[in-house]
């Protein structure tokens, strides 16, 4: 179990976030290894059902970000995803997700240190509220589960 | 080729000196009437003293 | 890097001469990883970051800069390394010392010298003496740097040997194994060359080793710096004396193809006095090659050496070891002519050597055939003789004896010239030196080379050392049969503009000695060498004379081979019709206030370095920190009109216009980067926030971020003193009170001045500038300078902000369009693209090509592993990895490996999309795919490097990111890009002066317009005005255009005429004109909205109760007629911002300020007399209208400030006028009686809201029509093909309004000029049998791309589409999908994570 280490997809923007996150390797900036980043247009583009997706494949958390408000290169594209991203949040923490699981920034194409430094805040945060159970469709292997759990299981079956 | 004015013959480019904000949106602009531009800059790179500033007013739009 | 040095000809027809300086980095070849900045060791004060920053001599200007390569900056060649007679780069051995880069240091001094340890000891190191930090302090201690670095080496268990380069066949002859010699086999031997080396004496190192004692130089130095030639595979022959064991000719026939003769100089000159023969007279080379090659000789207590070389030194302080008790000098010349090391002379001092200088020996006295004694002859100094220095000559009558046990001559050497048997043809000089080629060091034998002491005459050893290497080059060219001379007659000019200001004196660091007392009797070494720290210490006062110190380190650093140390500047010729100038800016340097201590207080910056503090990528990283003790602050304080406004200290009369906004924008920040409690507090004159939304923000800024203005005049800043850097304003209040408050910091606000730079620009294009040094220009013609075909904008055309350049920018390139219409297109090319091939029912066929780029990937990720797992990916078919993939060749292999694997996707795992993705995606489309089969999966920013540390996981992170990228791009289709006609027709709606120009500008450029004026009439507001702020004539100005306009055959006039339909998109309008008659309908690309506005009839101080309270215009017509009313006035009193700046209505309208006190100086010239009062709140007089704002107070009006909640009141009593004002600075009422009353009424657009409802075009609270972007895309709708100018846009004054017009104008014919518009394939798409009409895309989308179809569901106009996605996001149908980012393609993304 000390082996795990969790898995974090990153929706950014094409125009800020994703440029912040090429400057942060201009300037060599150093980040924990953890966050796999798919690039979209806009934060307007994503859907929730990506960060349920994300969450069902075994993504241990998710974290969005996009443009400034109003440095939105769609004029206010950002504005929604924030909307559409604090309902789905609280919907989520409804159900049991963990509020540490899911993050949410602005970050512009210049600001690189902070989203290196972002970056291993949401690492930190996903890896105190540990690996995530919910909604995972894949079976775990025993291996997986963690051993108080394990035990229960064994309970049960026995 | 012969403008209908003058009686010169015109050449159907233009320099551009200067490589900031005025400098490329000529640049741009020209291009992509027709022209072609050459776009003459002392400096490395283009982007010019906006590419120093940190937010723009009245919208504190990122600069860069 | 280029600039501009002569235009001539003439409008439509120019010649430019640009030199393009030399970048040092090719261009094309560098890929911007930086690693020639990361190695370079020289730093210098980051100009982008206002020097609070430092950056390499090799470096970016910043890291997103375009283009993205890097650059070297070079001053020249450094005096050290041009006076250096081996040019050793010095400065660069310095500076990576300076570093502790030690072996780099070495490989880069043998680069040019393979016996640094040796010269580090005995050099007589001219590069000291041209060291510039001489002029600052005391020279760099170069030579005893190099020593440090030398020895490392030759402590360390393995010796630096270089490798040799190719193993040749040929072997080559080196004869003599002195300093000249060794060279010359060291780098014959690194070539690759069999070289042996011939020497006379038993051992090796000729001079070094017999002629200098070992206490200067250790014989193990030697034998180590020799080994490591051994070492190279060298051979050494000692014993051997050519000319006599073998002949030059025997070894020709033994096949050596070419020889080096450094036989040196060990003869010795004869002193030519009476005596010389005597026993005890040694010859002073031959003394100390005896006692260093071992034997001992005492030569008594009493040793007279002559001479006063370093030869001379050696024998006078060798005797003293071997046991003499008082040896002394006797020269000829005073102290300051002798030729021997200083720190030699130095040393003979401390060890009690005396020194007879002006003292010739003219005859030595013997007893018994031995020396007894030396007669000398006091001399004295005459005229200088051939050598510049002054000529001894002898003191009659002042002879004297003394008693001496031996004389030791040290006067000179010459060379023996045995070795030089028949065979040779080579020949000596008068001199009995070699004669020899100065340049190839070739003899009359042409396989005879030949330096040193045996060529030059007794000299130094750098000397001999670099003729050894000269020597070696030619050798090799004359093996080979090349050119001995090309390309090797280079002048070593050092650079001469180095700065010696502002550095700190910091005495060069002493070199440890043996003491006195411990060298007798001994040959150890007396000078210890530097410790480390004294060596870094030492080299860090290095001044960078050259910036680039030409370490040559960035050249191995660089994989992709792109440094060019030799580039050079290019001249080139151009060829244009038109020229834009626009050099921009320089801030304005507040040195010259000292009372402001900028530079003297730390804490006081300019707002430009300010703005560098603020930004993410600044030097703090948008941390506010201030520079004194790196604390937080708490309080900071703004001071405006810095170098503006002020003809006291700089003679900028002007205004720049920009300082107001970004000093509250720079408050506003820092408090959201430093907190809340951080308090903002800015000293102003006149706050000037008149551009659109300015004034809501400087509101804001106070109500909502709490910032603090105070009206005052600042007189001085002061240090508080103990407090580390806090700042004391002293300022007077607005009422005549002294003030003082400390800061944290004080930021200046600087304002906008011409560069010298531009100034000569415009002098060498005879462009004319006017008295504040911006291009003279007519406000009709904004953007014409004083030369035809040579056009301004931006802040050279005077001060103003970016929406304002930029609209000018767009201006420019209208003006120059117009000229040039008739060869439009006549020298661009559309680029060929090969036809598709159709994919369409293939199975997936994906190439994947994964980049090390260079070592920026493959140095932390494992890139073959990588490709290795890509292969294992399902529907890859290809993969591999290159060093570049973005390298011209690579794209060729790139475009073959496609058509021979008939691959339909692919993938590159390298840098990111963001830059490298139209790369790719053209070479895609030159191998005949659709561009969009293409991903990238970014393993270089977002991987290597920044996960440098853990290069496994770094690894494991590259195959996920290339795993969810294959998957993604499987399910990616070709998308097509749809094309549309353009309808090349304008329609322009306004025929005041925006419209006119617009249609004007757009009919040159060869477009129809169509000109839809409301109005029975053209010229809209202007037919109102009388003259600009210049005095210009409106009036003459508007009937001439509105002829030009009415005759132009391409343009059609509407008049009482407005639109009632408007159908379609950019390209392809059609809209529907009424005016009257039948409606028209006409069909265009673009339209242009030019509405205008018109003046405010406000309902207050008595207007249109009282026929003397005026409007602004009401008092123009007068003016016009020369009413009497107005002439007579003996009283004008005129109130500004009526309306405007008022809650109701919070915008400034900009003009009024200038037009009031345009009006004011008109009645003052009509009636001298009369009294004329401003009551104002601020006066807006921005950029160079802040002349007539002076003009006026000179004239005697009156201003009067007045706030806004305490207005003036206008009141008619008894049948007189009077205003009663609270003059703020007697802070009590003023009653002024008034003839006229005048009313600055704000301007209002002619709110249109149908016409925007018509081209779906917003309108902001006030009416007036909001632009695409405030500052970048300031005529442009979000609605392509719209635009917009003049006061429909903002409140404005005539020269603005006819450059927006022109930039309109330019922004339209972006459009017109193509016959077709293509559209991006990544836009959205509905399925009708999905979409459930509920309107959400149509409500969301900023664009109004969906709308519903005669079908009652939501389809999108490509052409309107941006591809944002937010319409996919919300569709609640799942019925919109966009392509290239679809929910399939991002959804098999995440399931591959």
């Amino acid at each position: 179990m000390n082996a795990w280490e969790p898995k974090i997809i990153a929706f950014l923007c094409n125009w800020c976030s994703y440029g912040a996150a090429d400057l942060a390797g201009v300037s060599r900036l150093q980040y924990p290894v953890n966050i796999r980043i798919i690039r979209v247009p806009c934060s307007g583009r994503i859907n929730p059902k990506f960060i349920l997706g994300a969450l069902r494949h075994g993504a241990d958390g998710v974290w969005v970000s996009g443009c400034h408000p109003g440095d939105c290169h769609y004029i206010e594209g950002n504005y929604y995803a924030r909307r559409k991203f604090a309902l789905l949040k609280s919907l989520l923490e409804h159900t049991g997700i963990e509020p540490g699981r899911l993050h949410f920034s602005w970050i512009s194409s210049a600001e690189a240190s902070k989203f290196a430094e972002t970056a291993r805040e949401v690492v930190e945060a996903v890896r105190a509220v540990g690996p995530a159970r919910h909604f995972i469709k894949t079976k775990p292997t025993w291996d997986d589960i963690e051993a108080p759990v394990q035990a229960a299981c064994q309970v049960e079956v026995g | 080729m012969n403008s209908s004015g003058s009686g010169n013959p015109m050449v159907g480019s233009v320099l551009v000196v200067g490589g900031g904000i005025a400098g490329m949106q000529s640049a741009l602009d020209l291009a992509e009437m027709g022209y072609y531009v050459y776009l003459v800059e002392k400096e490395p790179s283009i982007g010019g003293v906006m590419a120093q500033l940190d937010k723009t007013f009245p919208t504190n739009d990122c600069a860069m | 890097m280029s600039e501009v040095e002569e235009v001539s000809g003439q409008p439509g027809d120019f010649r430019v001469k640009v030199r393009r300086k030399a970048r040092y980095i090719d261009l094309e070849k560098c890929t911007g990883c930086g690693e020639c900045a990361r190695v370079c060791p020289v730093s210098l004060k980051n100009d982008y970051d206002m020097g609070l920053s430092e950056r390499r001599a090799a470096y970016r200007r910043y890291a997103q800069a375009v283009p993205g390569a890097f650059a070297i900056e070079k001053r020249g060649t450094s005096p050290c390394k041009a006076t250096c007679p081996a040019h050793i780069s010095v400065q660069g051995y310095v500076a990576l010392a300076a570093q502790g880069r030690w072996r780099e240091a070495l490989e880069l001094i043998k680069k040019d010298n393979p016996l640094p340890a040796i010269c580090g000891r005995v050099c007589h190191h001219p590069c000291e003496s041209a060291c510039m930090r001489g002029k600052v302090d005391e020279p760099v201690a170069i030579d005893f740097i190099k020593r440090y670095i030398a020895d490392l080496d030759l402590k360390a268990e393995t010796r630096f040997v270089p490798e040799i380069k190719q193993k040749r066949d040929e072997k080559i002859a080196v004869i003599g194994s002195g300093p000249a010699g060794l060279t010359c086999a060291y780098y014959l031997a690194v070539e690759g060359y069999r070289v042996t080396v011939f020497e006379k004496l038993p051992v090796l190192g000729g001079m070094l080793t017999v002629g200098i004692p070992s206490y200067r130089l250790p014989r193990d130095i030697i034998e180590a710096e020799i080994q490591v030639i051994r070492d190279l595979g060298v051979e050494f022959k000692t014993g051997v004396e050519i000319g006599k064991d073998f002949t030059i000719g025997q070894l020709r026939e033994q096949g050596y193809k070419a020889f080096f003769i450094g036989i040196g100089a060990h003869e010795c000159k004869k002193l030519g006095i009476e005596g010389e023969d005597l026993q005890g007279v040694y010859p002073g080379v031959q003394y100390l090659r005896e006692v260093n090659l071992g034997n001992r000789i005492f030569l008594g207590d009493r040793v007279a050496v002559v001479g006063g070389g370093n030869v001379a030194m050696d024998c006078v302080r060798t005797a003293l070891r071997t046991g003499s008790k008082k040896p002394f000098i006797v020269y000829r010349r005073s102290l300051a002519e002798m030729p021997a090391n200083e720190e030699e002379i130095e040393e003979c001092r401390e060890e009690g050597i005396e020194i007879l200088t002006l003292t010739n020996p003219v005859r030595v006295i013997g007893e018994n055939g031995r020396v007894k004694a030396i007669e000398c002859v006091k001399m004295e100094l005459g005229e200088p003789d051939a050598s510049g220095r002054r000529r001894p000559v002898a003191v009659k009558g002042s002879n004297f004896v003394i008693e001496v046990d031996a004389v030791i001559a040290a006067i000179g050497q010459e060379t023996d010239w045995a070795c030089l048997t028949p065979e040779c043809a080579c020949s000596l000089s008068d001199w009995r030196t070699l004669k020899v080629d100065p340049v190839t060091l070739q003899s009359d034998d042409p396989d005879i080379f030949a330096g040193g002491d045996a060529v030059t005459g007794p000299a130094t050893v750098i000397e001999a050392i670099a003729a050894g290497k000269e020597a070696a080059v030619s050798i090799h060219r004359y093996v080979r049969g090349e050119d001995l001379r090309r390309g090797r007659e280079k002048r070593w000019e050092a650079v001469q503009n180095v700065p010696t200001e502002g550095y700190d004196r910091i005495p060069r660091e002493r070199m440890p000695r043996l003491r006195p007392e411990e060298r007798l009797g001994n040959f150890n070494e007396v000078q210890l060498g530097f410790t480390e720290e004294q060596v870094r210490r030492e080299a860090q006062r290095c001044l960078d004379c050259g910036v680039c110190s030409e370490c040559y380190r960035c050249v191995e650093a660089c994989l992709a081979g792109a440094v060019v140390h030799d580039d050079a500047d290019q001249v080139q010729e151009l060829h244009v019709g038109a020229v834009i100038l626009a050099p921009g800016f320089q801030p304005f340097d507040p040195s010259v206030y000292d009372t402001y201590g900028y530079m003297r207080l730390a804490n006081v910056m300019t707002a430009m370095e300010f703005e560098r503090l603020l930004s993410a990528s600044g030097p703090t990283m948008g941390h506010v920190v201030r520079p004194s003790d790196h604390k937080e602050p708490k309080k900071i304080a703004w001071l405006q009109c810095v170098g503006s406004r002020d003809i006291h200290h700089c003679d900028h009369a002007y205004c720049s216009a920009v300082c107001c906004m970004y000093a509250i924008k720079e408050a506003v920040i820092a408090k959201e980067h430093a907190g809340r409690d951080l308090e903002t507090t800015i000293f102003f004159m006149d706050m000037r926030t008149h551009g659109k939304d300015f004034e809501n923000y400087y509101n804001r800024a106070q109500e909502e971020h709490g910032v603090r203005f105070i009206r005052s005049r600042v007189h001085s800043l002061e240090e508080v003193p103990g407090s580390g850097g806090d700042v004391e304003v002293h300022y007077v209040t607005e009422d005549g009170q002294v003030v003082s408050e400390v800061f944290d910091m004080v930021i200046l606000s600087v304002g906008l001045q011409t560069p010298d730079e531009a100034k000569k620009l415009a002098e060498r294009l005879q462009v004319k500038l006017n008295d504040d040094f911006f291009a003279d220009h007519s406000s009709f013609d904004p953007v014409a300078s004083s030369r035809p075909g040579v056009f301004v904008c931006g802040a050279f055309q005077g001060p103003k902000d970016i929406p304002q350049s930029v609209m000018e920018a767009s201006a420019a390139a209208a003006a120059a369009g117009s000229l040039l219409g008739a060869a439009r297109g006549t020298l661009v090319k559309e680029k060929e693209i090969p036809a598709q091939r159709n994919v369409y029912g293939e199975p997936p066929r994906i190439g994947v090509f994964v980049c090390h780029c260079g070592i920026n990937i493959s140095g932390v990720v494992d890139v073959r592993a990588v490709a290795e797992y890509a292969k294992t990916l399902p529907y890859v078919e290809y993969v591999t990895d290159n060093l570049y993939t973005c390298s011209q060749d690579t794209q060729e292999v790139m475009k073959k490996v496609i058509r021979e694997h008939n691959l339909n996707r692919i993938v590159v795992a390298a840098c990111t999309p963001r830059t490298h993705e139209p790369l790719f995606q053209e070479t895609m489309a030159d191998a005949g795919l659709n561009k969009y089969l293409f991903e990238m999966a970014n393993i270089r920013n977002q991987d290597s490097w920044v996960h440098g540390m853990d290069p496994a996981m770094a690894t494991e992170k590259a195959k996920d990111l290339v795993r969810m990228t294959v998957a993604k791009v499987a399910l990616l289709e070709p998308l097509p890009e749809p094309e549309l006609s353009v309808i090349r027709r304008a329609l322009v709606v306004g025929g005041g002066v925006s419209g006119m120009t617009a249609a004007l500008s757009l009919a040159a450029q060869g477009y129809p317009v169509d000109l839809v004026e409301s109005g029975p009439e053209l010229g809209g507001q202007a037919l109102k005005l009388n003259s600009t702020w210049r005095g210009e004539d409106i009036q003459g100005y508007v009937k001439e255009l509105s002829r030009r306009v009415s005759e132009h055959p391409q343009i059609r006039v509407h008049l009482n005429a407005r639109l009632t339909q408007v159908e379609g998109f950019v390209g392809n309008f059609k809209s529907v004109i009424q005016n009257g008659g039948d409606p028209i309908t006409v069909e265009h690309g673009i339209a242009v909205i030019a509405t205008g506005g018109r003046e405010y009839k406000p309902d207050e101080y008595l207007y249109g109760q009282d026929p003397r309270v005026l409007t602004h215009l009401e008092l123009d017509e007068k003016l016009r007629a020369d009413d009497p009313a107005i002439r007579q006035a003996r009283s004008v009193v005129f109130i500004q911002c009526v309306g405007s700046r008022e809650p109701q209505r919070p915008y400034c309208s900009r003009v009024c300020c200038t037009h009031t006190i345009h009006s004011a100086l008109e009645i003052k010239r009509r009636n001298p007399d009369a009294d004329v009062y401003v009551l104002y709140r601020d006066i807006r007089t921005y950029g160079e209208r802040e002349r007539i704002y002076q003009e006026a107070r000179r004239a005697g009006v009156l201003f009067i400030r007045y706030s806004l909640e305490d207005k003036p009141v206008v009141a008619a009593t008894d049948g007189a006028l009077t205003v009663t004002v609270t003059d703020h600075i007697l802070r009590r009422p003023v009653r002024l009686p008034a003839d006229v009353v005048t009313l600055a009424t704000a301007i209002l657009p002619n709110a249109d809201e149908a016409l925007a409802q018509l081209f779906k075009v917003p309108l902001n609270e006030e009416s007036f029509f909001v632009e695409a972007h405030a500052k970048l895309r300031p005529v442009d709708f979000a609605t392509d093909g719209v635009f917009l100018c003049g006061l429909a846009h903002y409140p404005k004054p005539l020269d603005e309004s006819i450059a927006q017009a022109q930039a309109a104008a330019a922004r339209a014919a972006t459009i017109l000029a193509r016959d077709r518009i293509r559209f991006p394939g990544t836009v959205a798409r509905t399925n009708p049998f999905l979409c459930s009409a509920c309107g959400t895309c149509v409500a969301i989308c900023p664009y109004s791309a969906p709308r519903f179809n005669e079908r009652g569901v939501a389809e999108i106009n490509p052409a309107l589409c941006k591809g944002c996605g937010l319409c996919v996001a919300s569709c609640r149908s799942g019925a919109i999908q966009l392509q290239g980012f679809d929910d399939a393609q991002i959804f098999s993304m995440i399931d591959s994570l």
